[in-house]
């Protein structure tokens, strides 16, 4: 636990300095969005008092993605946190598991293959909950998985090597699916992974928000636990950390904030991986007591980020979100291998 | 009827062909301009042999090139041309890879010279989906996932292919290895309705139907003309009209200069993308469009909704747009099929004057009493 040299008060700081960015980062994504609006349109329409088409705009296109951001911000970090400690790797992050991968199955299996039968086709990539489903219950499967794997495995790196294994076992029964589709079917499996935050109703926001608030609890509920595993899992048993029990519910947390998350807006590059690095810098700690609100604050702040660069093109176009959020993760990444001897003591 | 022909065919003689002229064309809006050939082919005659060079079969090239020669059967073949790619003609034998090339050649009554097809659910016409499920035509597969062996042993005459990017042209030379003629066909890409359906001519050259085939164009084109004349002067007003769907949150707005805009501002119209002049679709937010859409008095084609309800599914927010309120949305897949056979990709590339008379009717439903719409319906 790395928390000498920082005071409490310095943590505390951060969290200020970091929930005033988030605050400033949220009013500016609604203020932003990719079509033009006058500042005061924006604020009348918060309250009601706009236009009709203003108030669309902003209640129904802007609010739901900015919520969206920090939902799928938050989550993803905490999942990607949670799977660096349980493996003791800087490079893990929740598509290691696979979850990510299987989501993206089950979209590719909807898209390609059952389209034809479901006349899933109709007005095509979208019809609201068929895509959710199908990602939930690839994610679902795998995560099913890998818990039976990790129950069996006791060596946590031969889990690791399991689930890498998978991810790429998925992906190439998804590049099969790819290679037996026609254009129109590739292009919408294209679309839905470069992400999306911008196409959930209220309703899927909500359920987002409570499979994710759900998947964070769980991680909160395992702060001491993550902490004993820094010191790895010999320890962790002897200071009295059911190890089993542990795993199963770090792995459950991180799936269904992974697989949820997947699930409504797309496989997120980079956030799960980048973000605990960027956060354990800023805190300066290990302490998963600052480190699971710490990510939480600074995935939210970074997707958001990644959500204004998206919309930055101006003249009402954008770049897929999942091309910011890796832009701003592949240089994180580059980082941590450049300074792995530095990381390795850090985690 | 033959002179008139004729002077159609001097007319469009004159006036400029050139996909980057019809950028400015769209823009003048004069009568004169509606006749547009095609261009992405061009034939010369020379005795018997005619030349078919096909220009940039796919987008974002524009320098690239085919040549066919096309020599009757019972011609020697020249020494010049023993190192180029000799078709002899009329052929027997056709291998058509797009939905369209099937059109043509039904138009031209050719039908019974094709032996493959490629996405045998994306047809539409009845008759060669029943001639796909007795047997009788096999379905070649498609793109990356030919099925090489199968083409190589029904021996075809040529194989018409269409080319996305030059990758296509990569996995096709490989069937010209094998001793398969390759042809390229490009209607996909013109930007004018009726230099679509001026593809005939090369299908015509093909059968050993040139005059049918022109005399179907010059038949289209004059329909088409006329109409998109009679209704600059009878018109009063240009409905703004909004095209396309969102895939997730992102709109594809189609250009000024592409084949549906044209067919929008012909048919009386006006589209409200008006000034995006560019070569391929532009992707939007849908937030952005939204806001522009809300100008709008008529949505045409939204992705492949069936109903209303589609769009509202797909994106409850669409539902609030005053054009989906009033229920002025309309979509090409009158006829169509769930398996994904639309005719509006089919036999309509043949019947541009169809397509216009369909637009022109639900912009103006008063100048067209008592007319339901062929390739178009009104969502529910």
């Amino acid at each position: 636990m790395r928390m000498a040299g920082r005071t409490h008060i310095s943590v505390t700081l951060t969290f200020i300095i970091l929930g005033l960015m988030l605050a400033l980062l949220f009013v500016l994504d609604i203020m932003i969005g990719s079509t033009r609006l006058e500042a005061s349109d924006v604020f009348r329409s918060l309250f009601g008092q706009g236009t009709e088409h203003g108030e669309i705009i902003v209640m129904q296109f802007r609010l739901p993605k900015a919520v969206t951001a920090l939902i799928a911000g938050a989550a993803m970090s905490v999942s990607g946190l949670l799977m660096q400690t349980l493996f003791r790797n800087p490079l893990a992050g929740p598509d290691v598991l696979g979850v990510s991968s299987g989501a993206g199955l089950g979209v590719a299996l909807m898209i390609l293959t059952l389209s034809p039968v479901f006349e899933f086709s109709s007005l095509n990539p979208l019809h609201g909950w068929s895509l959710i489903i199908a990602a939930c219950a690839g994610a679902g499967a795998v995560m099913v998985i890998i818990m039976a794997v990790s129950a069996r495995v006791r060596d946590i790196m031969t889990v690791l090597i399991i689930g890498i294994l998978l991810a790429s076992a998925i992906s190439s029964v998804v590049s099969l699916l790819q290679y037996f589709s026609n254009e129109s079917m590739l292009k919408t499996y294209v679309i839905w992974t470069m992400g999306n935050l911008g196409n959930l109703s209220p309703v899927q926001v909500r359920v987002l928000l409570a499979a994710s608030s759900a998947g964070m609890l769980m991680a909160f509920m395992q702060v001491k636990p993550l902490n004993a595993l820094l010191m790895g899992e010999t320890f962790s048993r002897s200071v009295g950390v059911n190890m089993k029990r542990t795993r199963i519910a770090l792995f459950a947390s991180a799936s269904i904030l992974a697989g949820s998350v997947t699930a409504f807006c797309g496989p997120l590059a980079f956030i799960g991986i980048a973000v605990p690095h960027i956060t354990r810098l800023l805190f300066s700690t290990s302490d998963h007591k600052v480190l699971v609100p710490g990510v939480i604050i600074t995935g939210a702040t970074v997707v958001l980020l990644s959500d204004i660069v998206s919309a930055l093109p101006g003249g009402g176009q954008i770049i897929p979100v999942n091309t910011v959020t890796s832009l701003i993760g592949i240089p994180v990444v580059l980082w941590i291998i450049a300074g792995k001897s530095m990381m390795g003591r850090k985690i | 009827m033959r002179a008139s022909i004729i002077s159609v065919f001097i007319a469009l003689f004159y006036i400029s062909c050139g996909n980057r002229n019809a950028v400015k064309v769209g823009n003048t809006e004069e009568p004169e301009e509606l006749s547009v050939n095609a261009c992405r082919f061009r034939i010369e005659t020379t005795g018997e042999i005619n030349t078919v060079t096909i220009l940039n079969p796919w987008q974002d090239t524009e320098s690239t090139e085919f040549v066919w020669y096309l020599l009757p059967h019972e011609m020697t073949l020249p020494d010049s041309l023993r190192d180029r790619s000799v078709i002899r003609v009329p052929v027997e034998r056709i291998i058509c890879m797009s939905t369209t090339h099937l059109a043509m050649l039904k138009a031209l009554d050719a039908m019974d010279a094709v032996v493959g097809i490629s996405g045998a659910d994306l047809v539409y016409d009845p008759e060669i989906r029943s001639a796909v499920k007795a047997g009788f035509i096999p379905d070649v597969g498609y793109e990356n996932n030919l099925d090489k062996e199968l083409i190589v042993s029904l021996s075809p005459d040529v194989l018409i292919a269409y080319g996305v990017s030059p990758a296509s042209a990569e996995y096709l030379r490989k069937l010209s290895e094998l001793g398969v003629t390759v042809m390229f066909d490009a209607d996909y890409l013109e930007e004018h309705p009726l230099a679509r359906c001026e593809w005939l001519k090369v299908f015509g050259l093909l059968t050993g139907k040139r005059e049918m085939a022109d005399s179907i164009i010059a038949v289209v084109s004059q329909n088409y003309m006329e109409l998109a004349d009679s209704l600059k002067r009878m018109i009063t007003f240009r409905p703004r009209v909004l095209l396309g769907a969102p895939w997730e949150d992102v709109w594809y707005v189609p250009p000024f200069n592409s084949f549906a805009a044209r067919l929008i501002e012909d048919a009386g119209g006006s589209y409200l993308f008006g000034d995006l002049v560019t070569p391929n679709a532009v992707p939007f937010s849908t937030e952005s469009v939204f806001k522009s859409a809300t100008e709008a008095d008529l949505w045409l084609n939204p992705g492949s909704a069936t109903s209303l309800d589609d769009i509202r599914q797909a994106d409850y927010r669409l539902a609030q747009l005053p054009v989906f309120k009033s229920g002025r949305v309309c979509n090409n897949n009158a006829r169509s099929h769930r398996e994904g056979g639309n005719d509006y990709w089919e036999s309509a590339v043949v019947h541009p004057d169809i397509i216009l008379r369909d637009i022109a009717s639900l912009l103006h439903p008063e100048l067209f009493p008592g007319y339901s719409p062929v390739f178009y319906r009104i969502l529910q």
